[in-house]
């Protein structure tokens, strides 16, 4: 008989709008036994972390808890009075959030954010909160030198660590973490990740943990909860799920992503059959540098973050700058889109040197050559205009069509990127389109002006994981289909494998290796491109608990 | 097809502001005095004739008594509105206007242009407004146009840097970026992408600024350094106050026109509450919801548990 | 440590430079009036100065037969040097002490109004925020509103008509009383205090709604942040949440509103002053004005100008310690 240690009954959950209230979460249940690893997936929307801060009662207004039961212990926290919310939360059950810049509080020192907990929870003296603050310290790997810093003072890695340690001060059985690495660069989350495991290894707490990335889960849970559009669709144990799982909602999720590892599976985007590429290079990027002013008059304080980077792109071709945050890719992608002035370098586009020849703004005739696709489909658009506006509007600046077939080119280029039929399309407004459907006519604008190369920076990534593929998927059609190049811009190796014909890979504004893709992922010659690939890889996570489990057996 | 657009944003925003209850009532309350102002001097008696008994109390005649100059104070009232509510908008119009121009310019091309704007901008905002107010005003030839100029010099670098400061905000934004890699013109991003995301803040400014307007002019005629010759509210106080209203205990002299230039402020306060619940439709989820607590309770970061409610 | 101070000076030039702007403003109105001072001077004085005074008046006022640059480098002299001339309306008193004793009246009626609106409106704001929706919640912005939206000097008016000379509860003017002696004497402190009720009152009932409306709505925004939650979910007190990490964080932008109401209350007091005839810099600035006493005009608004500018600065120095961010 596996101890329950918290148990959700037909949880529902309801936001309350001007108009009719909204359902967030729709009778949801499932249990959560003492010292396992539990997690919960579901895209943005799908209610997870709606269900997590319900838990807490954490949830701002306008939400409401319109129905069920949360038994921990066998008391409800939903009947509980408020005192008994306010006792049990932290000594209970602890949360590590999404953002930690975010949860801590920007004016007061790290030190002071833990010994709150240790004053009001349990009345500690300074000197024994002291004494825990540096216990804590030691678990999460921080100096105790950092203890009267600032938040913005600490770099991503170390506040969420701080965030964790806060989260284990009271040493509470279950602990909920709220996609904690999901702002992170691929490095640093497993690092975070086995720092976690090792830590429940050690102390035994029992995990909730969220987030979209089903593969991440299937690594280390015990058993995955699926959640879409407020209901949970899917309870089982991580194995049986990874092995296929019962819903099409969850088939859908595993299916979704690629991997940096292993053979290239043939059903994932495709190689285009009888595609050349063209000869001569479509446009030429020289020692390419970026510096950026950071402050001070007399002695500035530069941030180099383009450093002496070199490449071509030929006609039709995919090629793919990857890189974590930091790297240079997204300050790249805007010097190409001449968004910001290069410090120095040398674009050559069709034979032009361009820096020569219209050095202080882009011609017309650039930026119909040159166009780019943005990572925020929400923003990338503006809110107060059609769809219709927002394709018309370059056009009608580029004189490219004649008025009265201005309407037809723009529903044909709707149906392009699969938004069919177009007419319907092209009068609505942002806001009335899903994540998806606002990043096809983002990409719909840029190919409006018939360009040569299009430079997408990271269209995926704010976008949910079932439709990532879709969106790839049109950007490797139209390559074919317009003989257009693309530089795709991305932190995700393993898209970036089966998109692009070659990548480059970026670390802190150099180039540190480049090559045709399946070779480079097949063979990668740099320590940092292993480091990326192995990180990107199923299995990583096992393997390295494996090897300490050994580790710690031998001793 | 531009018109479906054009249409839909400013009937969207105006539709918002028209059913939001703050902004209707205080839009009533402002458009009763300005019909009031427009209308009313034809009914009342000449503020400028010397009609009777100085300084006798409300009778049926005069309605709200009379001045110390034996003028009918309803009628002064009336014609006060006038020019003050007209110069209190043009006022505020220029203000925003000329914030506008600024600002934007300063946020959107940033750099160096910025820099100077910024540094104009700071330094007209830290220069202490009313005794330049009072120097100027005292230099210069009264009357409307001194007035004006004067409020408007003043008065126009606080709109200015919130101007800028949301133009910047939006600068950066990706949709810009996207009009600026399509080839747009900068005056056209301006004009058709970011000045119909900025409707809120130019509408809130624009009451803004006739607020100060309104309270500054009466301030400075007051003083009398505006035409003390002309009927305005502010000139309806220098002479209340010449005429030692206080001390012969007239208070009908000054409390009429006191009470309506705090009505009209306060009307248009109450505009600009409603304005922002418009922009924030938040604010009025949060009061639905605030109605379904049972009574008494506040939220005290403990998700309500309500089950059953309509 | 080095960046706070680079920053600290970096203001300091600023505000230099907007002296600088002022002062250079100040010199040129006179000189912009149409007509010519001098001649002004003359006219206005014809008879009553001697031809001594009538020079040391032209000369203080730069008014020489330089050049313009060379009288406007003689003005600059003159005020770094601390000479800002003879005053006419108060003659023969230079106006450096006209402007010290009024100076001290401003900063003790306006000030002190200034510190206690902002504390109780501050305070206000802060519960009003947190119980949103509550009575307080509702009664109070709409209430406090109202009460910023009549001119401030009317309801000075109104204050002194019904507790002045109404009920008689209050003085009807100046700063204290013809049976006190000036000094640090108790006497004349209690005295000082009792005049200064009824004009305090007024300035801050005005100006309340004003502090309590923007504390609140940089609370509400404050309060929708992620470490709000975080810190519910800690199970701290509410106390605690309200004031260490909502308040705490709300009460920054607030802070530079402060400094710049600094500025307007340096200056702007003048219309209750009036009222009750309260020896402040805004009623000797009025009567500079009616006496067109251009050196005393003149001294006024520099020293105006400066302590804003200077009160400006205290306050960065002050966001300083308030906001580590702002330290890196």
């Amino acid at each position: 008989m596996t101890d329950i240690l918290l148990s959700i009954r037909n949880l529902d959950v309801e936001y309350i709008t001007p108009g009719d209230p909204v359902c967030a979460v729709k009778n949801v249940s499932f249990d959560i036994a003492r010292g396992e690893i539990f997690g919960l997936v579901g895209e943005s929307g799908s209610g997870k972390s709606t269900v997590v801060q319900a838990i807490l009662r954490t949830l701002p207004p306008p939400a409401i808890i319109t129905g069920g039961e949360i038994l921990l212990n066998g008391k409800d926290i939903l009947s509980m009075s408020d005192r008994e919310v306010k006792k049990f939360r932290w000594q209970e059950i602890s949360i590590v959030m999404q953002s930690a810049m975010n949860a801590l509080n920007p004016v007061i020192p790290i030190r002071k954010q833990i010994s709150d907990v240790l004053y009001t929870h349990k009345g500690y003296s300074r000197e024994k909160a002291h004494q825990r603050i540096k216990e804590l310290f030691d678990l999460v790997d921080i100096r105790y030198d950092r203890m009267d810093s600032y938040p913005h003072e600490l770099s991503g890695g170390m506040r969420q660590r701080i965030v964790l340690a806060i989260a284990l001060a009271l040493m509470p059985p279950l602990i909920i973490m709220d996609e904690p690495t999901t702002a992170l660069d691929v490095i640093v989350e497993r690092e975070i990740l086995f720092k976690v495991l090792e830590l429940r290894k050690e102390l035994g707490f029992t995990i909730l943990f969220i987030t979209h990335d089903l593969n991440l889960l299937l690594e280390f849970t015990d058993r995955v909860g699926v959640m879409l559009k407020g209901e949970l669709v899917e309870s089982d144990e991580a194995i049986r799920i990874n092995s296929g799982g019962q819903h099409p909602y969850t088939k859908k999720l595993i299916g979704a992503l690629p991997s940096a590892a292993g053979p290239r599976r043939k059903d994932l985007l495709p190689r285009p059959e009888q595609f050349k590429i063209g000869e001569k290079p479509l446009i030429e990027i020289h020692n390419l540098n970026k510096k950026f002013h950071l402050s001070g008059f007399i002695r500035p304080k530069m941030l180099h973050a383009v450093k002496d980077v070199s490449f071509n792109i030929y006609p039709g071709e995919i090629v793919s700058l990857v890189g974590e945050s930091g790297s240079g890719k997204s300050t790249i992608a805007r010097l190409i889109a001449r968004l910001i002035p290069p410090t120095s370098g040398t674009i050559i586009l069709d034979g032009i040197d361009i820096f020569k020849s219209e050095p202080r703004s882009a011609s017309l005739n650039y930026r119909r050559k040159v166009q780019m696709v943005f990572q925020d489909p929400f923003g990338s658009l503006n809110s107060v205009h059609t769809v219709f506006h927002h394709l018309a509007r370059p056009i009608i600046r580029h004189r490219l069509i004649p008025q009265a077939e201005l309407y037809k080119y723009i529903i044909d280029m709707l149906e392009t990127v699969g938004l069919s039929p177009g007419s319907l399309f092209a009068d609505k407004f942002p806001h009335e389109m899903s994540g998806g459907e606002r990043q096809r006519v983002a990409i719909a604008r840029a190919l409006s002006l018939q360009p040569e190369l299009i430079v997408a920076d990271e269209p995926t990534s704010m976008l949910d994981v079932s439709i990532r593929m879709d969106i790839l998927q049109i950007l490797a059609d139209l390559r074919v289909e317009k003989n257009v190049a693309v530089l795709f811009i991305t932190h995700d190796l393993a898209s970036a494998r089966y998109l692009a014909d070659r990548i480059i890979v970026l670390k802190n504004g150099s180039q540190v290796e480049h090559g045709n893709s399946e070779e480079l992922i097949q063979s990668p010659q740099h320590t940092y491109t292993k480091q990326l690939i192995a990180a990107a890889s199923p299995g990583w996570l096992k393997k390295n608990l494996l090897k300490t489990n050994e580790n710690r057996d031998s001793k | 097809m531009s018109t479906r657009l054009n249409d839909s944003i400013l009937i969207r925003w105006l539709r918002g502001i028209l059913t939001n209850k703050k902004a209707l009532a205080g839009s009533f309350l402002v458009l009763s005095f300005i019909f009031i102002a427009f209308v009313g001097p034809f009914f009342t008696y000449d503020p400028n004739a010397f009609l009777d008994t100085p300084l006798s109390p409300p009778t049926f005649t005069h309605w709200f008594g009379t001045t110390g100059q034996g003028q009918d104070v309803l009628a002064q009232t009336i014609s006060g509105a006038r020019q003050t509510l007209l110069i209190g908008f043009c006022t505020g119009f220029f203000v925003v206007v000329i914030g506008a121009l600024i600002g934007g310019i300063s946020g959107y091309y940033g750099g160096r242009v910025d820099d100077v704007l910024s540094m104009v901008i700071n330094v007209f905002l830290v220069m202490p407004g009313l005794p330049l107010m009072v120097i100027l005003a005292s230099w210069l030839p009264p009357g409307p146009l001194t007035l004006m100029g004067v409020l408007v010099l003043t008065g126009w670098a606080w709109n200015a840097r919130v101007i800028r400061s949301q133009m910047m905000a939006l600068r950066g934004r990706d949709f810009v970026s996207a009009a600026i890699v399509s080839g747009e013109r900068n005056i056209r991003i301006i004009v058709i992408e970011i000045m119909p995301r900025m409707l809120s803040l130019l509408a809130s400014s624009f009451i803004g600024a006739s607020i100060y307007a309104i309270g500054a002019q009466v301030g400075l005629e007051f003083l009398g350094l505006g035409d003390v010759s002309t009927v305005t509210w502010g000139t309806n106080l220098y002479w209340a106050s010449n005429d030692l209203a206080l001390l012969t205990g007239s208070w009908w002299t000054f409390v009429p026109t006191g009470l309506s230039i705090a009505f009209v402020s306060f009307g248009l306060t109450m505009i600009n509450f409603g304005i922002d619940e418009v922009t924030n439709p938040r604010l009025i989820s949060e009061r639905n919801w605030r109605k379904l607590l049972p009574k008494g309770k506040m939220n005290d970061g403990i998700t309500p548990v309500v089950i059953n409610h309509d | 440590m080095s960046k706070s101070i680079n920053y600290l000076l970096r203001r300091l030039g600023f505000y230099a430079i907007a002296a600088w702007a002022a002062l250079t403003l100040n010199f040129f109105i006179p000189r912009m009036m149409p007509g010519d001072p001098a001649a002004i001077i003359f006219a206005r004085f014809r008879g009553k100065l001697k031809p001594e005074a009538m020079n040391a008046l032209r000369e203080t006022f730069g008014l020489t037969d330089e050049p313009l640059l060379g009288q406007y480098f003689t003005y600059l002299k003159n005020l770094l040097t601390g000479d800002l001339g003879i005053s006419i309306a108060y003659f023969p008193q230079p106006v450096t002490d006209i402007i010290s004793t009024a100076l001290l009246w401003t900063i003790f009626l306006a000030g002190i109004s200034l510190i206690i609106s902002f504390s109780i409106g501050t305070l206000l704001g802060t519960l009003a925020a947190w119980k949103r929706g509550s009575k307080l919640d509702s009664i109070l912005p709409p209430a406090l509103a109202l009460f910023g939206a009549f001119p401030y000097f009317w309801l000075a008016m109104v204050a002194l008509f019904i507790f002045g000379f109404g009920l008689g509860w209050f003085p009807l003017r100046h700063a204290y009383g013809e049976h006190v002696t000036p000094g640090l004497n108790f006497p004349f402190i209690i005295d000082a205090i009792y005049h200064a009720i009824l004009p305090a009152s007024t300035m801050i009932l005005v100006s309340l709604g004003g502090w309590m409306l923007s504390m609140r709505n940089t609370m509400i925004t404050t309060l929708g942040a992620d470490y709000i939650t975080f810190a519910h979910a800690k199970g701290l007190p509410s106390r605690m949440i309200m004031l260490k990490f909502a308040a705490r964080n709300a009460i920054l932008p607030n802070f530079t509103g402060f400094g710049m109401a600094i500025g307007f209350v340096l200056s702007g007091a003048l219309l209750t002053e009036i009222i009750f005839s309260y020896p402040g810099q805004g009623y000797l600035l009025l009567e500079a004005v009616r006496a067109q006493d251009f050196p005393l005009m003149q001294g006024l608004f520099m020293t105006i100008t400066l302590a804003v500018l200077g009160a400006n600065w205290l306050v960065d120095i002050a966001i300083l310690f308030l906001d580590p961010r702002t330290r890196r």
